[in-house]
């Protein structure tokens, strides 16, 4: 008889962590074509209209990378505190504070031309999303308060706040169903027309460049380096004469930035104005697009636009007569795959050797 | 007891034929009270039935038994009026970038006309003006363009009606409303209810809570009974759901909501709903844009009886009161405009002055209480 062991494998190789990923994707894609098949639909053809209308259509690749920026920034913000091995499920407290400091610049601020106007909401929105984080990540050096718990909650307190903001004091006079503030006067201009990225906004270069720099610092600085090393062992750098605490510090406010100026261009980018539909779960959506980076912040821009295919695809779904309930369940469900191969690739089934009989001779 | 059986309403035997509901749809384009703009728009080409994608977006979900069932309903009707046309319909569209996306859906789908049942503003004029063969209305909307229009309901005219009777159904004269944003629908609201129970009752008074929110159960039931802590025996909502009148119900008090027919929620609370009708505007706006006469720049407000209506007054509301109501309610429907100066706002400062009428691009922006309305400021 043969028996098996489960194993934990120490270390995988790239390939086939991306390997498990893939095909458990697949495998969900399937079961989700299944649960069309039950609803009296055509999975296939579904399908087929899915990847027509994400791809190959006038809008597709223009929505998926308006839907992709700000995921790959809040996936940006998880995957800085995941590599001094913090948890941040705040983004989306800190894109939403960042975009109201932005707001905040846009609307009551001094009237200079764009370039330097938006430079100045950029630089509100980073300040305000390192504030946001401030008091968690001073908590959790000091008072080693989790991280995980209070970030969350202020999620909370910022999304409050933007109701306060839109339906109080920045609210607009004109509008008549919900509540959003006026329109900013500056936007970030456009990508030029023959690239044919439709109405996509220079924002989506701003993200790109942040990652390249992000990725180049993590490998190629001495900084990048003592943060690896905080966060796989924090007594191991200590020993090793790094400011630990500095360093953690120094990537829980980054990450606060990162977030906040997610929430920027999306405000002056794509949304033109403050309201509490601006970040749709984005910063959630940003831990499962960093954990499957497996926070490396190029790996990020690739999940980030995975994640806004299969979000997308729920859009596209229901414009095709699947219910809303139905759609929301089918990305679930292909999300929780992706999560769960990703973890799966680190174990591997180990046969067990039959034990020698005894009198048997040896 | 007089129980007038309601113009119009969404109810599960309302199945109009569809040369009923053409009839009644050019009937219903000739009572739009608004003019179009100046430089009329060219109207669209048309369209063969079989041909036709319609696309209707909605905020909710179908199923909230309230302001989105009743677009539903209305889509349901132009879905039998038009059996070879396709219809898409997506609910629950959330009012971020997301919404964009959808409406950019429906344009690749090849609609030939969107229906948005609530106001989505920029996210939805961006994909309008970047597809000007696609006809766009937007319900609640401000927004003309040569491709889009916006249609709404006279519904301060219903609700001054309600608050005739309320001003009778109430011991105290003190009224409650229960109201989502600080936003003119729920200031037109609120302050025709008031307006229609000092007709009755000059000494009436009107509180209100705003939950931040239209659908929001657990919120709408706690603003209603802070409202019975502070002595209030008679409230209105204009929420998508009935739980204010839950509440009613379980305090002993009256409650008139919005929508729908909610009376089954609290029948012994209930004393009527501000019906929603939308099925021959939609199916008329449709043959319209079938037939190549639709054009942009629409703004259409659907009067008392042809689109928005009170609902049968419910088993408590006494025989006189309904027809001291229904007697303002008939002289509405001849064309009388209830919203008559002198109005003061709740500072004491006279907005319209006597002998003067709000007309219904003021209702429609109304953005300050009237004088007994507390809870809401001038914007």
């Amino acid at each position: 008889m043969r028996t098996y062991t489960v194993q934990r494998v120490p270390s995988v190789s790239g390939r086939v962590r991306t390997g498990a990923t893939l095909l458990s994707c697949l495998a969900s894609v399937l079961a989700a074509g299944l649960l069309l098949a039950l609803l009296g639909l055509h999975p296939a053809a579904l399908g087929l209209q899915v990847l027509h209308q994400s791809l190959a259509n006038r809008y597709g690749l223009e929505d998926l990378a308006l839907l992709a920026a700000p995921l790959a920034m809040c996936g940006l913000s998880v995957s800085l505190m995941l590599r001094v091995g913090l948890w941040n499920i705040g983004a989306d407290g800190q894109f939403f504070v960042g975009a109201a400091g932005a707001a905040w610049i846009g609307l009551y601020g001094p009237s200079w031309s764009t370039l330097p106007m938006l430079a100045l909401m950029g630089a509100a929105s980073m300040t305000a999303g390192a504030a946001w984080i401030a008091v968690p990540a001073l908590a959790r050096l000091i008072l080693g308060t989790s991280e995980i718990i209070t970030t969350l909650l202020l999620n909370f307190v910022a999304r409050l706040g933007i109701d306060w903001l839109v339906t109080g004091p920045w609210r607009d006079r004109a509008s008549s169903v919900t509540a959003q503030s006026p329109r900013l006067p500056v936007a970030i201009p456009k990508l030029p027309r023959d690239w044919h990225l439709g109405g996509m906004h220079w924002g989506l270069a701003v993200v790109l460049a942040l990652a390249c720099v992000l990725a180049l610092a993590f490998r190629f600085t001495r900084w990048g380096y003592e943060l690896r090393i905080c966060g796989a062992n924090r007594n191991a750098a200590s020993y090793a004469g790094m400011a630990v605490n500095r360093r953690l510090l120094e990537a829980m406010l980054l990450a606060g930035a990162v977030a906040g100026l997610g929430g920027m261009l999306e405000l002056a980018g794509t949304v033109h104005r403050l309201q509490s539909g601006l970040s749709n779960g984005y910063g959630y959506v940003g831990i499962i697009v960093a954990v499957l980076a497996a926070s490396s912040p190029l790996g990020v821009v690739v999940t980030g636009v995975l994640m806004a295919l299969v979000l997308n695809a729920g859009t596209v779904l229901q414009t095709q007569g699947v219910p809303s309930s139905a759609a929301v369940a089918l990305v679930g469900l292909i999300l929780l795959s992706a999560a769960v191969g990703e973890r799966l690739a680190n174990y591997r089934l180990q046969r067990i050797p039959p034990a020698p009989r005894p009198g048997q001779a040896a | 007891m007089t129980i007038v059986t309601p113009l119009v309403g969404p109810g599960p035997n309302a199945g109009p034929t569809r040369r009923g509901l053409l009839a009644a749809a050019s009937a219903t384009t000739a009572l739009a009270l608004l003019p179009r703009r100046a430089s009329a728009a060219a109207p669209l080409g048309p369209v063969a039935e079989a041909e036709a994608v319609i696309a209707f977006g909605h905020i909710g979900p179908i199923s909230d038994g309230g302001w989105t069932a009743t677009h539903h309903h209305g889509m349901l009707a132009a879905k039998r009026a038009f059996p070879k046309a396709k219809f898409l319909e997506v609910e629950s569209i959330p009012v971020s970038a997301d919404a964009t996306r959808t409406f950019r859906q429906f344009v690749e789908n090849g609609a030939n006309l969107v229906f948005v049942t609530s106001e989505y503003g920029d996210l939805l004029s961006s994909v309008a003006d970047d597809a000007a063969d696609v006809g766009f209305l937007e319900c609640n909307g401000h927004r003309t363009s040569d491709n889009q229009g916006w249609y709404y309901i006279q519904h301060w005219r219903v609700s001054y009606i309600i608050g005739v009777a309320a001003a009778r159904m109430s011991k105290s004269g003190k009224l409650g409303f229960v109201g989502s944003f600080p936003v003119p629908a729920v200031y037109s609201c609120a302050n025709a209810f008031l307006l229609g129970a000092r007709s009755i009752r000059p000494d009436a008074t009107a509180q209100v809570i705003l939950i931040n929110s239209w659908f929001d159960p657990q919120a709408a039931s706690q603003a209603a009974n802070a409202l019975i802590q502070n002595g209030i025996d008679m409230i209105y909502t204009n929420l998508d759901d009935a739980s204010c009148l839950q509440v009613a119900a379980k305090a002993g008090i009256k409650c008139a909501t919005w929508n729908t027919d909610m009376r089954a929620s609290g029948p012994e609370a209930y004393v009527t709903s501000l019906l929603l009708d939308w099925d021959r505007f939609y199916v008329a706006q449709i043959a319209a844009r079938l037939s190549g006469s639709w054009s942009g720049g629409g703004r259409t407000i659907l009067p008392v009886g042809g689109g928005v209506d009170r609902d049968a007054w419910g088993a408590s509301v006494p025989a006189e009161t309904a027809a001291l109501a229904d007697a303002v309610r008939r002289r509405i429907l001849g064309g009388w405009n209830p919203i008559q100066g002198e109005i003061k706002d709740a500072d004491g400062k006279v907005r319209v002055a006597k002998g003067a009428a709000m007309d219904e691009m003021a209702c429609y922006g109304w953005n300050w209480p009237v004088e007994g309305v507390s809870g809401l400021r001038s914007a």
